[in-house]
Order: structure tokens, then C-alpha cells, then sequence
């Protein structure tokens, strides 16, 4: 009898046996028997400091290697603190396997210590989730939980498990296999409608999202760009399908994007989105977004399908073989294909902002050129960004990790944690603000106890910058709860954590800090303190048709920077 | 204008909250429902549905509760307005 194994030793052996090598978490009561399993298992732990942090590594774990990103808290609190991170997985279809501890079975529903129905909490933002009743069927619904994470279009899924069910003991036989999921095949039919359409088009853009690398078509789609030469415009989360320095890659579209991409969206006749949703923050005023073009819509998932705008073709299935498939015979676009170029190179990025402070964008484009082709960047949300998105160079999506349909705060610093144990070979740099970074700070503490060699570049403006931008445009300057200035000294902060810190104030110290984060051996921090009145241009205000940009214009450019 | 729609659902944790949830929270009023049962691991869900505003559609909506997982069958009543999408699932 004590040879068979207990529901926890199950959740651990399956792990195991479906391939996990790591999982972010923190114990507590009712996740105990796991724990106990866990000790001596041979599955890598990194303990967190907050299980917000655990979601957040876990799923900048799997956006880094394109595997299933797994975290682990117990009930009540442990779980509700995940929730962010399940929520952020879910907005940008991340596959996450999410396990939480459940108070025992005849507690439930009494009120019990640390309960809450985290499975009613999280309906909105799973795929799906189970409650498990009996521990036998632990095997099978984590294999089914993976298989369900990675499928069709990713995203995370729950398991939740008492601790009666985890603590007692079952007969089992079957062990999980990783299940092998193929995407269905697209009706040839619409690939060859698709064709006909774009051979049709005077001014065909291709408008491509996250979905095109996580269809594991990114070798595809530049392909079909270096075939067709049809210019490309990117989503937040598309940015480095197509390196960023291909001269037909215009950019990102939408709030923030250039007036490349945003023009060339505007005057397009024919809109081929790739794995792309139609988000509001991509479209502007959803109803003056590319107001001349006929729509083809490639998708995984049926349910973007007309959404939000009408796809006069719809290719519905596997990306890869899609793209394989998709031959037009493209003639004509030159003088399109020149225009785009053409105000592509007039509305330039310029870095030679005046003032001797640092210019952040200046820095940001410096840094991923330094870090090459093995930059991955694990960005926070405000400004900074949007500047990461504007500014860097990207050779591969996968170096691009950000909170993209959450926006969540915070995002950053344990992305950065797994970014890094995923990645170990490459430049991986958090890029936090000042307020983003407080959010999960605690996990300075991670780096250190793993000695994890991440490196975060802090731009600090002593406010939030972006609420600050939007009173400041939209709000009549009423400057409404943004101010920082009080923030702790962030270098004697990372310090304390046993990081190594300095801080830079001027623009002449920012290539030689560069060169020295980017050389250094352990977890260190460089804090840059930047004008708080510097905003992200471009911009298009809210409500706003994409044609509507607001833009910075420097009137005496001073010396190149 | 209402549509009536017919599910037929799996017994899983959770199952009934999450279409209620999601036809709520994706913008359409739930004027009626009925449960019926279907044998030992299924079920019937029958909803009377109102979209809360005119750009709300019916074929997304089909699409998304599909999305699901353990929908058997979903179906629109011929007297309401029928979908490509919830037809092509019963075709299916």
C-alpha cells in the first residue's frame, strides 16, 4: 500500500514526465502535499517573492523558449495573487499551465482559511480550468491541460487541487504523455480567394500580429515578404517577425506607431492581417482604420473572424502551411512599395533631441544594437514601452517579451527572470520605468538568490509618465496623482537586494553604461534618470482616426547624438 | 432583437457559469434559460438573448462559446435568427 503514489507525487511525476524542467511558485497551507512531493524531485523550483511574479516569469518563460510556461501558489491569497498574470497570459494567448492549491474538499464552500473559488474567479481568463475531485485523475487532466494550453490559439489554463486530494493516496496505471497537437490545415479554397486578392491589389499591406510567430511562421512570413515585397506593418507583438531593419518593415501601427506604418495603413487597398486581432490600441477609431481596404484575415482562431472588422476572405487554420501555399504573382506595387519606403525614410526616427540629459529612445536604440541578435528584451508598461517598441532593433519576435493586451505594471522584472533561465545565452535586459518597477521590486530578490545575470535598465522620470502625457494632452494639464519624486534611491535599493547598481544622469555616460551592463557578470541594475517632461511621440489621441498623429518636432536639432 | 439558442454541454466543474459568463460579459442580456437534462454527462442549455447594443453579433458570439471546451452542439431556433457559424456546428 505506502508504495502507491499520493495525488501531490502524481502532479510532480507528470510534470516530469510531460518534460517541465522549471516552474515558478510559492507554498503555503493548502498546497503543502505538493511541496512535500516537490522536495527532492529532481523539477526546478525558483522561488518567487510574490505569485504574481511566479505568472509573469512563467509566462515570459514560455513566450522566450515557445514552450508551456508552468506556476504554482496555493489557495486563497497565493491564488488571487496569480490572477494578473493569468489575465496577462490570456490577452496575449500565452500558453501557461497554472496549478493552485484548493483547501480540502470538506471545507469547500464553508469559508474555510484561505479559501476562495479562485476556478469562479478566473472563468473570464482561462481557456479552461478544472477542479480535480479525485487524484486519479491527476495524470490525465494535466496532460490535458497542456494539451489545451498550447492548442488552436495558446492561453492559460487552471488546475486546481485540494489538499485532501493531493494528500491521498491512488492506484494508477497510465502515464501522461506530452500530446502532440497539429493545427487543421486551412480550406485551400480561401488560400487561393487570398490569392486572386492580392493580385487584384494596387496597395497591399500585410498588417501582422503575435499569431505569426507562435503559428511557427516567422521563416514563412519572410518568405512571403522577400517574394511578394508587399511592406509590412506590425503589432506591438509582432515586432521582430520581420527584423525591425528590413526595408520593407514600416513599423508598428496605431497609438504609438510611425506615420509610416499608420499612412500606409490609411491608404492600403488591401489589408492581409496575419495573426492579428483589430485591437483598439492597432485601429484608432475603429471605423476610419484603413478606410479604402478590402480585409483577407489569416487566424487560428474562428472567433477574431469578423469580430471587429469585416474579412472579405477569412483563412482559418495553420498559418505555416498557409503562407507555404500562398503564391500570388504580384505586379504592379512598385510605386506603393517606393511611397511606403519613401515615408518610411522622411519620418525617420531622430535621436539628436536638444538638452544634455539622456534621450531615452537614443539610449533604447543603442542598447539593442549592442546586444545584436541576441537581445531579448523583458519590457515594463508605460512610456518606456512604447519606446522599446519605437526604438529597438529586434531580430527575432522571441526577444520581444511585453505586456501587450494586459498592459500590466510590473510585467517586466520577473519576465526578466525567466526570459533569462530560459535564454541563458542571451542579452536579456529588463527595461522598466520607475513606477512599473515598484510593482514587483520584490523580485530583486529572485536574481539574487538564483544569481540570476539579468540585467534592467531603469528609466526613471519620478512620475508616471504616461497618465502624466495623457493629463498633460488630454487633461488640461491637471497633473492628477502621478508624481514619484519621493521614490526610494532605486541604486542603494538594488544594492540591499545584492545586486550591483550605478546610475547615470547625462547623455556622454550612456554608451560607456551601456557597454559596462551589458559586460557585467551578475544581476545588475543601471538606473537613468530622464527629463519627466519627455513624451512618446508619435501619438494618436484617443478616439482618434489613425490619420490623426501628434508629433514632437524639435525646432533647432543640436549635434547628432 | 432576441435570438434563442440551444447548447448541449458537457458535465464539467464550472460549465453552466462559464456560457453564462461569456454571453454576458461579451454584451448581450440573458432574458431567459432553461436547463434540461440530457443523460449522466450531458446537458441542455437553452438561452433567450438580447444583444445590450447593435454592433454585438450573434455569429461571434456562436464562435465563442464554441471556444469552450466540452460544447457538444450548439444551435439557433429557425424562428431566430440563424448563423452561419451555429449552423456549421450542427452540420458538424
Amino acid at each position: 500500500m505506502s508504495n502507491q503514489p499520493t495525488g501531490a507525487q502524481l502532479v510532480i511525476s507528470t510534470l516530469k514526465a510531460l518534460g517541465v524542467e522549471t516552474v515558478f511558485g510559492y507554498p503555503g497551507g493548502a498546497i503543502m502535499p505538493i511541496y512535500d512531493a516537490l522536495a527532492g524531485s529532481g523539477l526546478k523550483h525558483i522561488l518567487v517573492r510574490h505569485e504574481q511574479g511566479a505568472a509573469f516569469a512563467a509566462d515570459a518563460y514560455a513566450r522566450s523558449t515557445g514552450g508551456v510556461g508552468v506556476c504554482m501558489a496555493t489557495s486563497g491569497p497565493g491564488a488571487t495573487n496569480l490572477i494578473t498574470g493569468i489575465a496577462n497570459a490570456y490577452m496575449d494567448s500565452v500558453p501557461l499551465v497554472c496549478i493552485t492549491g484548493q483547501v480540502a474538499t470538506h471545507l469547500m464552500g464553508t469559508d474555510g482559511f484561505q479559501e476562495v473559488d479562485i476556478l469562479g474567479i478566473c472563468l473570464p481568463i482561462v481557456k479552461h480550468s478544472w477542479l480535480v475531485r479525485d487524484a486519479a485523475d491527476i495524470p490525465a487532466i494535466i496532460a490535458e491541460a497542456f494539451a489545451i494550453a498550447v492548442e488552436g490559439r495558446p492561453g492559460p489554463v487552471l488546475i486546481d487541487i485540494p489538499k485532501d486530494v493531493a494528500a491521498s493516496k491512488v492506484e494508477v496505471s497510465s502515464v501522461a504523455t506530452f500530446p502532440t497537437w497539429t493545427p487543421p490545415a486551412a480550406d485551400p479554397k480561401s488560400i487561393e480567394a487570398a490569392a486572386k486578392m492580392i493580385e487584384a491589389a494596387k496597395q497591399p499591406l500585410l498588417y501582422i500580429g503575435g499569431g505569426v510567430e507562435m503559428a511557427n511562421a516567422t521563416q514563412e512570413l519572410r518568405d512571403f515578404v522577400a517574394r511578394t515585397g508587399i511592406p509590412v506593418v506590425s503589432t506591438l507583438k509582432g515586432l521582430g517577425t520581420l527584423p525591425t531593419t528590413h526595408d520593407l518593415a514600416l513599423g508598428m501601427l496605431g497609438m504609438h506607431g510611425t506615420r509610416a506604418a499608420n499612412t500606409a495603413v490609411q491608404e492600403t487597398d488591401l489589408l492581409i492581417a496575419l495573426g492579428a486581432r483589430f485591437d483598439d490600441r492597432a485601429t484608432g477609431k475603429l471605423n476610419a482604420f484603413a478606410p479604402n481596404a478590402k480585409v483577407i484575415h489569416f487566424d487560428i482562431d474562428p472567433a477574431e473572424i469578423n469580430k471587429l472588422r469585416h474579412a472579405d476572405v477569412a483563412v482559418v487554420g495553420d498559418l505555416k502551411a498557409a503562407l507555404k501555399a500562398l503564391n500570388p504573382k504580384v505586379s504592379g506595387i512598385q510605386k506603393w512599395v517606393e511611397k511606403c519606403k519613401a515615408d518610411k525614410w522622411e519620418h525617420r526616427f531622430k535621436y539628436n533631441a536638444p538638452g544634455k540629459g539622456v534621450y531615452a529612445p537614443g539610449l533604447l536604440k543603442s542598447l539593442s544594437e549592442k546586444a545584436g541578435d541576441k537581445f531579448v528584451a523583458a519590457c515594463d508598461v508605460g512610456q518606456h514601452q512604447m519606446w522599446v517598441a519605437q526604438h529597438c532593433e529586434f531580430a527575432h519576435n522571441r526577444g520581444h517579451l511585453t505586456s501587450g493586451g494586459s498592459g500590466a505594471m510590473g510585467y517586466g522584472l520577473p519576465a526578466g527572470v525567466g526570459a533569462k533561465l530560459a535564454r541563458p545565452d542571451h542579452h536579456v535586459v529588463t527595461i522598466s520605468g520607475d513606477g512599473s518597477f515598484m510593482m514587483n521590486i520584490q523580485e530583486m530578490a529572485t536574481l539574487n538568490r538564483y544569481n540570476i545575470p539579468l540585467k534592467i535598465v531603469l528609466l526613471d522620470n519620478s512620475s508616471l509618465g504616461l497618465v502624466r502625457q495623457w493629463q498633460e494632452l488630454f487633461y488640461q494639464e491637471n497633473y492628477s496623482e502621478i508624481d514619484l519624486s519621493d521614490n526610494p534611491d532605486f541604486v542603494e535599493v538594488a544594492k540591499a537586494f545584492g545586486l550591483s547598481a550605478f546610475r547615470i544622469t547625462h547623455r556622454h555616460e550612456v554608451e560607456g553604461a551601456l557597454d559596462k551592463l551589458l559586460a557585467a557578470e551578475g544581476p545588475t541594475l543601471l538606473h537613468v534618470l530622464i527629463d519627466p517632461r519627455e513624451n512618446v511621440w508619435p501619438l494618436v489621441p484617443p478616439g482618434a482616426s489613425n490619420a490623426e498623429m501628434m508629433e514632437e518636432r524639435w525646432d533647432e536639432p543640436l549635434d547628432s547624438y | 432583437m432576441n435570438h434563442l439558442i440551444h447548447i448541449e454541454l458537457d458535465r464539467l466543474e464550472g460549465s453552466l457559469l462559464r456560457i453564462l459568463g461569456l454571453v454576458e460579459r461579451r454584451g448581450f442580456n440573458i432574458d431567459g434559460a432553461e436547463l434540461y437534462d440530457l443523460g449522466e454527462d450531458k446537458r441542455g442549455l437553452s438561452l433567450t438573448l438580447r444583444p445590450r447594443e447593435a454592433s454585438r453579433n450573434l455569429e461571434t458570439l456562436g464562435l465563442q462559446i464554441d471556444r469552450l471546451y466540452g460544447i457538444r452542439r450548439l444551435s439557433a431556433d429557425p424562428r431566430g435568427v440563424t448563423t452561419s457559424a451555429i449552423k456549421n456546428k450542427v452540420s458538424a
